[in-house]
């Protein structure tokens, strides 16, 4: 096993990574071995998909794979090591049909067929023992010898930012939201991996056009979310529990939650958010369901304790999963590309057992005392009042903006954030979203002439409606994105993060602050380059971060 | 790992180790570092006196640790002691290797510590309970005689203010069922899957001398009370393996394994699966129709009826489910995880067979009748 693809990845002396029986997101030897034999054999189906799509040829049944298959191997979505060889073994069977439909398609059009070899070629052994001996095929340092570590790490980098791409189209995927293109580019993305490239500059690119794609994506998953459940609207969301039978949903999945809310209805059984669902309570489709309650707990690294206290079962939907403890085990359900040996995967939103579960077990014994946040602050929201808030900046009532956006972690070193949140000046607008924005959420941070100081944006993916407002702004301005008195101060922790990242940076966008410590997969050659294009910074201490950015 | 104060385990607190500390208090009362690693590198660690068995010692530390019997009895807290030196006390025959300090096999329930000991679980870290459920109140609903000498014992549970009717095990584990006013306790493998209704179901064999069997023959009717204790067992499916399953049980040593397969029909798994079930005679039968509706429903289960002194008309396998297991080892190419539930004698022939034809010691996961 070696892994990096997190944040909270081991450092040491003797190099960064998971390398021990079993990673710091508990994910063991097998499974993660198993993921990245999933990864090189998805690799294997691009491979061919790429090449069939360019003689006019595709299978939506490949193109969905790849999206289910890389993410399950996003960081705390899928434990389930015998799950991953019926993937893997799934994934070259939809690997030979494509081959298949490349020469079928290149046999009518009369083009030469390309003898293709690596992924396209990979055959997994039947017996366990010697499939996890092929994982030394994929393994990600197998070429750190020849290669060196910042080929192996822009790779890496790479290969993490196609997942976090992938897990987003996924999530409009599964709303009826597709894209030819992007299926295209991401297919292009993953052969170019498949040829495993060594030249620096070349990778550099592909990592930005990796970004590019997942702007498209996150424009994509945002016309799903929109057009499943209206705009994003400024809503109250109750954030203490009321008196009855419960059920908590966490993840990120809208279409899990719809479809929960639709068979819980009129069963009497209330439906909580939890994690990156909250943003949920801004859709109007979704608050037109009476008996979403509210959101109970923070954020995922909470969960063990959030789900032990909550008194109904949990329905986990896509990232983040921790082990499940003893106290909640036989009450936590997954979904979608979720797994953990011994616990139910509910299939096809047949959520029979999830509301069975939910009557047998208590329920909230009574009404805590209200308490609620107010969320929905999405692009339609915020440029609605474009106006107010360009007024705002002009008299100087509105000094700045900073972005606090991305993952939240158990990490001490995230308390920078609220830490930061809380130095702001009065006269400066906080814009949050994923699920960092737990540290603080519930303060009051008061407003500035009507415009609540605190706005929360969305799910880590509405980072494309924050790119859509700091370029309304900017257009208002009539300047650059990175003339706008706004900072980014972004924080990291899984391969969604990676993709957004790489989004910001093809846009040009410089300065960001990325925490709380830097990827492992960066070495100092890479970062240099990064930091020469795009003056990207490591957080420091968060007053003089915040009284520097003030000054910029 | 939770920290545990130095003279935590049933012994005079620091301030009388003071008092005394002129009159050789250490002679008197050594205490020992214990610290227990499981199988997912997690560790427990606390202090035992060598007059106190590892067992008490952890519980009293707030760690309770797979235990039925805790008197040498049943085997299911054998363990591995690492390093460190100990006394082992007497227990039955046949529950541990014939020189069990070859392989440093012990029983927690039985083991004397002589200094700090590092001793490895068979086990996940959440199989040890950070508290003992208290006991539930059920209902005999069903007492339904399957087979020559095996009844089918169904309880419903009544709700709690707690649970509700939930009540959380896993496939392959046990609960101990109490008839108060007998004084009788008895622990039993749950044979259904868990469930939000509190259905449980047990597959019974009825002793002609067995306490709890004369309760079941004589006395036991529908609407009585049971009061069930725990769950408990770590005869559960090793979560990370990624091999074939291989089941060998002797009579209704059946009853995990049929909470095992019940699961993986409800869930829809596809792990591939042989059983063996073993029976003296044609009517000892039990389950014959539920296993070829779960074959029907699970096409990667195959399943052998064992009979021992078969009629000629038996068509399944003539012999013991040992003798089966030895054939099905001589002729698959994947070594399987093997699972064992029965009476001792089984156990432990079918371990020898397996060890014979290559299967890692480790591979092995058994479950004996107490």
């Amino acid at each position: 096993m070696f892994c990096y693809q997190c944040e909270q990845t081991t450092r040491s002396q003797d190099g960064d990574g998971c390398q021990t029986a079993k990673g710091i997101c508990g994910k063991d030897t097998t499974t993660s071995d198993l993921q990245d034999l999933l990864a090189y054999a998805i690799k294997g189906i691009a491979q061919y998909a790429t090449r069939a799509r360019q003689l006019g040829k595709t299978d939506p049944e490949a193109d969905a794979f790849i999206l289910y298959g890389l993410f399950t191997t996003l960081t705390n979505v899928n434990f389930n090591a015998a799950r991953f060889t019926t993937l893997i073994h799934e994934a070259v069977a939809i690997r030979e049909q494509m081959k298949e439909l490349y020469h079928t398609a290149a046999g009518e059009r009369g083009a030469a067929i390309e003898e293709l070899s690596g992924s396209a070629c990979f055959v997994p052994a039947k017996n366990h023992d010697e499939l996890l001996q092929q994982a030394n095929l994929s393994a990600i340092l197998k070429d750190r010898d020849t290669q060196g570590d910042s080929i192996v790490g822009l790779r890496a980098m790479m290969l993490y930012g196609v997942k976090g791409v992938a897990a987003y189209a996924y999530h409009a995927h599964v709303l009826g939201y597709d894209s030819e293109e992007v299926f295209e580019r991401l297919e292009k993305a993953l052969d170019f991996l498949a040829e495993e490239p060594n030249d620096l500059n070349e990778l550099l690119t592909a990592n930005l056009e990796v970004g590019a794609i997942n702007l498209k994506v996150m424009e994509q998953l945002d016309a799903a979310n929109t057009g499943n459940f209206g705009a994003q609207e400024p809503a109250k969301a109750r954030i203490s529990p009321l008196k009855g039978k419960a059920i908590l949903i966490s993840g990120h999945d809208m279409k899990d939650l719809h479809e929960l809310l639709e068979q819980t209805k009129d069963t009497g059984i209330n439906v909580y958010t939890h994690g990156e669902l909250l943003p949920a309570h801004g859709y109007p489709k979704l608050r037109e369901y009476p008996h979403l309650a509210g959101n109970y707990g923070g954020a995922w690294q909470n969960q063990i304790e959030d789900f032990a206290a909550f008194p109904g079962p949990i329905l986990m939907t896509s990232n983040c999963l921790i082990e499940p403890a003893p106290a909640y085990r036989q009450r936590i359900f997954t979904a979608g590309p979720v797994g953990w040996k011994g616990v139910r995967h509910i299939e096809n939103h047949d959520y029979a057992p999830l509301i069975q579960a939910a009557k047998a077990l208590p329920g909230f014994k009574e009404d805590a005392e209200e308490k609620t946040v107010t969320v929905g602050f999405g692009r339609h929201a915020v440029l609605s009042v474009a106006d107010k808030v360009i007024d705002a900046v002009k008299t100087g009532a509105i000094s700045h903006f900073f972005l606090i956006g991305g993952c939240d972690g158990a990490a001490p070193g995230r308390n920078y954030y609220s830490d930061f949140a809380e130095m702001t000046p009065d006269d400066s607008v906080i814009l949050t979203l994923g699920c960092g924005k737990f540290r603080f959420y519930d303060q009051d941070f008061g407003n500035i002439g009507g415009i609540p100081r605190l706005l929360d944006i969305g799910q880590c993916n509405d980072a494309y409606s924050a790119i859509q407002i700091a370029s309304a702004l900017a257009d208002a301005f009539d300047c650059d994105v990175n003339q706008l008195p706004l900072s980014l101060m972004i924080s990291w922790f899984e391969q969604k993060a990676v993709a957004v990242l790489l989004s910001l940076l093809s846009l040009g966008i410089k300065g960001i602050h990325l925490g709380p410590t830097l990827p492992a997969f960066l070495t100092p050659e890479v970062l240099a380059i990064l930091v020469e294009k795009f003056d990207i910074k490591a957080n420091g201490d968060p007053a003089e971060d915040l009284a520097a950015e003030m000054a910029a | 790992m939770p920290s545990i104060p130095y003279f935590s385990v049933g012994y005079a607190p620091r301030t009388v180790h003071a008092v005394f500390s002129e009159l050789t208090f250490e002679q008197k009362v050594m205490s020992h570092t214990i610290t227990i690693i499981t199988n997912d590198q997690q560790s427990i660690q606390f202090e035992c006196d060598d007059k106190q068995n590892i067992q008490d010692a952890a519980e009293a530390a707030g760690h309770f640790p797979p235990a039925i019997c805790k008197s040498g009895g049943c085997g299911s807290c054998m363990a591995h002691c690492e390093s460190g030196d100990y006394q082992l006390a007497d227990y039955s025959a046949g529950i541990l290797p014939e020189n069990p300090e070859e392989t440093q096999s012990i029983l927690l329930c039985r083991t004397f510590p002589q200094g700090d000991l590092v001793i490895n679980a068979p086990y996940a870290a959440d199989k040890i309970q950070t508290h003992q459920p208290g006991a539930r109140e059920a209902t005999i609903v069903e007492l339904e005689v399957l087979a020559e000498r095996t009844v089918k014992l169904s309880l419903q549970l009544i709700a709690d203010e707690e649970n509700g009717l939930s009540f959380a095990f896993e496939p392959g584990q046990f609960v101990e069922l109490e008839i108060p006013e007998l004084n009788l306790k008895r622990a039993y493998s749950l044979a259904n899957t868990p469930n939000w209704e509190g259905k449980l179901e047990f597959l019974i064999r009825l002793q002609e001398n067995g306490v709890f069997s004369n309760y079941l023959k004589h006395h036991a009717k529908t609407g009585d009370n049971i009061k069930v204790h725990g769950p408990a067992g770590t005869f559960t499916l090793q979560e990370q393996s990624i091999n074939p399953l291989c089941f060998v049980s002797g009579g209704t040593g059946l009853a995990p394994f049929m909470s095992i397969l019940r699961r993986m029909e409800e869930w829809g798994e596809d792990h591939p699966v042989q059983l063996f079930l073993g029976v003296n005679n044609e009517q000892e039968i039990f389950c014959h129709q539920e296993l070829k509706d779960l074959q029907d429903k699970l096409p990667q289960l195959n399943v052998n009826i064992c009979v021992w002194q078969a009629s000629e008309n038996w068509s399944d396998y003539h012999g013991t489910p040992v003798d089966a297991l030895a054939q099905y080892l001589q002729q698959t190419q994947i070594q399987p995880d093997i699972y064992l539930c029965g009476p001792p004698p089984l156990v432990e022939s079918a371990t020898q067979v397996a060890i014979q034809h290559g299967v890692d010691a480790d591979k092995i996961y058994c479950e004996r009748f107490a």
